[in-house]
């Protein structure tokens, strides 16, 4: 601290603002002037470039989710396009009959009642509830049996409650706090229906109310069952997972069935919507007792159970499948762009040199004489390497982005579940400005652990330990830890990366190396961003405390 | 410096045909002696074995059996060298890439000019010090396995027999991993003699360690997914650690350490030849 003793007129001036310019900007030269750096930045954007490329060339669409043998991938045939262009799956047995005009239906449903896997699992498989959580028993009213059409239903699940669902992606919770069965009621005045609940039949609470703008004057309504397919995975931690997807069934009793408005008075139809429910399928086998069918697998060597029954309170019904939006199990975006990984990596240790460097050569002395506000110097790096830090790692994704696209297009990874996301669409600026904030604030984070290391090697390792280590032990730990992993590292800021939607009503066995991770995208991003600001409060402080 | 010092002064008040201890004896004690007083690296060794034991004992906690039978339970209670494999490569990268970084080569070298004398030391100090740290890693995580596991439903009756080096598999599984270790730290040294700068030494070694391995857990093509598992040092190198399912590996165990050797080998030639033809 030589310097205040030499240049007592000094005072005269204020340093004032653009003194933190202009320590940005002798930064900023000593990271464009230093041999090689500019030239390595480069490489990194060129690896994030073309490595996420190559990764989506090499994956072949349906070569995860298929019928094996032990267990058939249902899903996948009975896609279907809902309202708004949005993937669907619309598989479920409905006892129905035709509504003109307005009119509401009422009845008293009991929770579904699950049927247990079907086929049986091998010994040694997961143990897995007999009722799926999301097994749906309840009314709906739909504009045609179609599959993909509009609707609106209530009904009560295996243990997420009452729901009123419309239009596959929305999903209103019940007030709660009743116990089954419940009385169940659906009215439809013009284009907006409304459901309702009540633990008696006479008080009536109101959930929610849908309006579908294009539904016709006669619809179709009724009473339905549906039960997701059970997605099993046999985790052995060591000898790989191997996932099938069994169908599953349920039941439930309808009663006090009453109908107001301009119902048909035919007599009710026993239908089932949606595509062929086991793949390969054989045609439906009807049971002896009337209005019942029995669809067989074959490859599983299983049953599913569908149909109705008149009992002398009202319906019995039984019913598979599920009415959803459909979300792929992978998400092969998010897949393909780990190809950035090694271009990350060379990014974190760039930013680790950055400071390290300074260190080695005493050239901190230096800065450090030059700029004696300690933590003026470490903003002025961090804001220096988080910008080259984003820029490559910008550069790469928006060039890596529409070719991979491309690249799973003609992969296989297409149809309603898999739009053709441009580079500017909602989806393409999230993982493409996701993917340079995470290179960004590894960046960050690798001056920050250089600052508090001081020793380059060290530095990089923690880095890439908090951010790249926990997705590996995302994949070797079970799943619910390797949530709570993935959601307190900075790992969590992977989730950017995830082009698929994810909705809290459709039960998915999808793994962080599927694609899924615990956190939404930008709460992920804000994990991170913590990780930073703490790293760089801490870096500031010894850098502040110690001798350079 | 004790050793140099000593064999220095030794040097010059004995005559020249005076027995000497041979080069190699007085370089791994010179390498020795810098690997244990410079500063971090008993904190390294310390953290190295806390964290590959606490990694084990997690794993070995978090996995029950009604739900996953299907687990490896030796190959779970040593999840932790996943971790401690990182310490591991730290330390043998810090055997020579910060002499670089400081000059300390030309030292070196000065008191021991043959390279293959002088990295043949390192070599012998860094694995010794690597398999100390490995026996107790591995033991310690496999003693937390055999205690926790039977707790959480790997019991004989679902066909499980606690964790043991009387059984074959989990012994060869068990050894292997100290071998493991050692290659990774062989591997690690050579490739930090031949990149000099010890980021990019951390970075190369810890991309083969994570990225590569990672690549092929998450890639949607079988084949890549194969071929990763079969030809890369780590993901091959792990496979010494399977008990169960071992025609599903890609690579069975005593290939797949082959396969780490072979790149340890490479590695350190190389090592060898670039601090030949170089000037330090």
């Amino acid at each position: 601290m030589t310097t205040t003793t030499v240049t007592p007129y000094r005072s005269a001036q204020s340093a004032g603002r653009d003194g933190f310019w202009s320590v940005l900007r002798a930064e900023w030269t000593k990271f464009r002037t230093l041999r090689g750096w500019l030239l390595a930045a480069l490489v990194a954007a060129a690896l994030m470039a073309v490595l996420p490329v190559y990764l989506a060339a090499a994956a072949h669409g349906g070569s995860v989710e298929s019928c094996t043998a032990t267990g058939c991938q249902i899903e996948g045939s009975s896609v279907a396009v809902g309202p708004g262009g949005v993937a669907v799956l619309d598989s479920f047995y409905l006892v129905h009959q035709s509504l003109s005009g307005n009119g509401s239906i009422t009845a008293k449903v009991t929770a579904p009642t699950g049927m247990g896997l079907l086929p049986k699992p091998k010994p040694g498989s997961p143990i897995l509830p007999k009722t799926q959580p999301w097994a749906k028993a309840g009314i709906i009213i739909k504009t045609s049996t179609a599959a993909g059409s509009a609707y609106a239903a209530v009904m009560l699940t295996g243990s997420h409650g009452v729901r009123m669902q419309y239009d596959y992606t929305h999903d209103v919770a019940g007030p709660g706090g009743k116990a089954a069965p419940l009385w169940l009621r659906l009215t439809r005045s013009g284009p907006s229906l409304t459901g309702y609940e009540s633990a008696d039949g006479t008080h009536w609470t109101k959930i929610g109310t849908a309006t579908l703008p294009d539904l016709p004057a006669t619809v179709q309504g009724g009473m339905f069952v549906a039960s997701p397919a059970a997605q099993v995975v046999n985790e052995s931690f060591g000898g790989g997972d191997n996932m099938g997807v069994f169908p599953t069934a349920a039941t439930a009793a309808f009663s006090h069935l009453r109908l107001a408005g301009g119902w048909s008075a035919a007599a009710w139809t026993g239908s089932r919507i949606g595509g062929a429910i086991v793949s390969p399928d054989s045609p439906p086998v009807a049971r002896p007792g009337g209005h019942s069918l029995v669809h067989v697998c074959k490859t599983c060597g299983g049953t599913v159970p569908e149909g109705y029954r008149q009992t002398p309170a009202g319906f019995d019904v039984e019913g598979s499948g599920d009415i959803a939006p459909f979300v792929p199990i992978v998400d092969a975006v998010q897949v393909s762009l780990d190809g950035i990984l090694f271009g990350l990596i060379a990014m974190i240790s760039l930013g680790a040199l950055y400071i390290t460097a300074e260190y080695r050569r005493g050239m901190i002395r230096t800065t450090l004489a030059a700029s004696p506000h300690r933590s003026r110097v470490l903003a002025a790096k961090a804001i220096v390497i988080g910008l080259v830090c984003f820029a490559a790692g910008l550069i790469g994704a928006a060039i890596a982005f529409p070719i991979l696209e491309d690249k799973l297009q003609a992969g296989g990874w297409t149809g309603p579940a898999w739009p053709h996301w441009s580079l500017t669409s909602g989806i393409g600026l999230q993982v493409v400005i996701g993917t340079a904030a995470i290179v960004g604030l590894s960046g960050i984070l690798a001056l920050a652990a250089g600052v508090i290391t001081r020793r380059s090697s060290g530095a990089v390792a923690a880095v890439i330990g908090l951010v790249i280590v926990p997705l590996i032990l995302g994949i070797v730990l079970p799943p619910r830890v390797a949530d709570v992993i993935l959601a307190i590292t900075p790992a969590a800021a992977f989730s950017l990366q995830r082009a698929l939607p994810r909705y809290t009503q459709v039960s998915n066995a999808c793994a962080p190396y599927h694609g899924c991770f615990p956190l939404a995208p930008w709460t992920g991003l804000a994990v991170m961003c913590a990780w930073a600001v703490l790293g760089l409060g801490l870096a500031s402080y010894l850098l502040r405390r110690r001798d350079a | 410096m004790t050793a140099l010092s000593t064999s220095g002064r030794r040097a010059a008040g004995a005559p020249l045909t005076a027995p000497r201890r041979p080069q190699i004896v007085t370089s791994v004690h010179a390498e020795w002696t810098k690997l244990r007083t410079s500063p971090g690296n008993v904190w390294l060794a310390l953290a190295a074995v806390v964290l590959t034991i606490a990694v084990s004992t997690l794993a070995s906690e978090v996995v029950k059996c009604p739900a996953t039978c299907g687990a490896d339970t030796t190959k779970l209670s040593l999840t932790g060298i996943l971790l401690g494999q990182a310490a591991m490569a730290g330390l043998a990268i810090g055997m020579i890439s910060p002499e670089y970084s400081t000059g300390m080569i030309k030292v070196t070298l000065a008191a021991m000019p043959r390279r293959s004398v002088m990295l043949t030391a390192k070599a012998i100090v860094v694995s010794a010090v690597v398999a100390a740290i490995g026996i107790v890693s591995v033991l310690g995580s496999l003693l937390a396995g055999r205690l926790i596991q039977p707790h959480h439903g790997f019991t004989a009756a679902h066909g499980f027999a606690a964790l043991s080096l009387a059984h074959g598999p989990t012994l060869r599984a068990a050894a292997g991993s100290v071998l493991y270790l050692l290659l990774v730290a062989l591997l690690s040294l050579g490739l930090a003699v031949a990149l000099r700068e010890p980021a990019v030494a951390a970075t190369v070694v810890l991309g083969l360690m994570y990225v590569l391995p990672l690549l092929a857990l998450v890639s949607l093509s079988r084949v890549w997914q194969h071929r990763i598992e079969r030809w890369t040092p780590m993901e091959a190198g792990l496979s010494i650690q399977a008990t169960r399912n071992l025609a599903k590996l890609a690579i069975a165990p005593w290939p797949g350490l082959g396969v780490l050797a072979a790149w340890t080998a490479a590695a350190l030639i190389i090592g060898y030849l670039l601090l030949r033809l170089r000037d330090a």
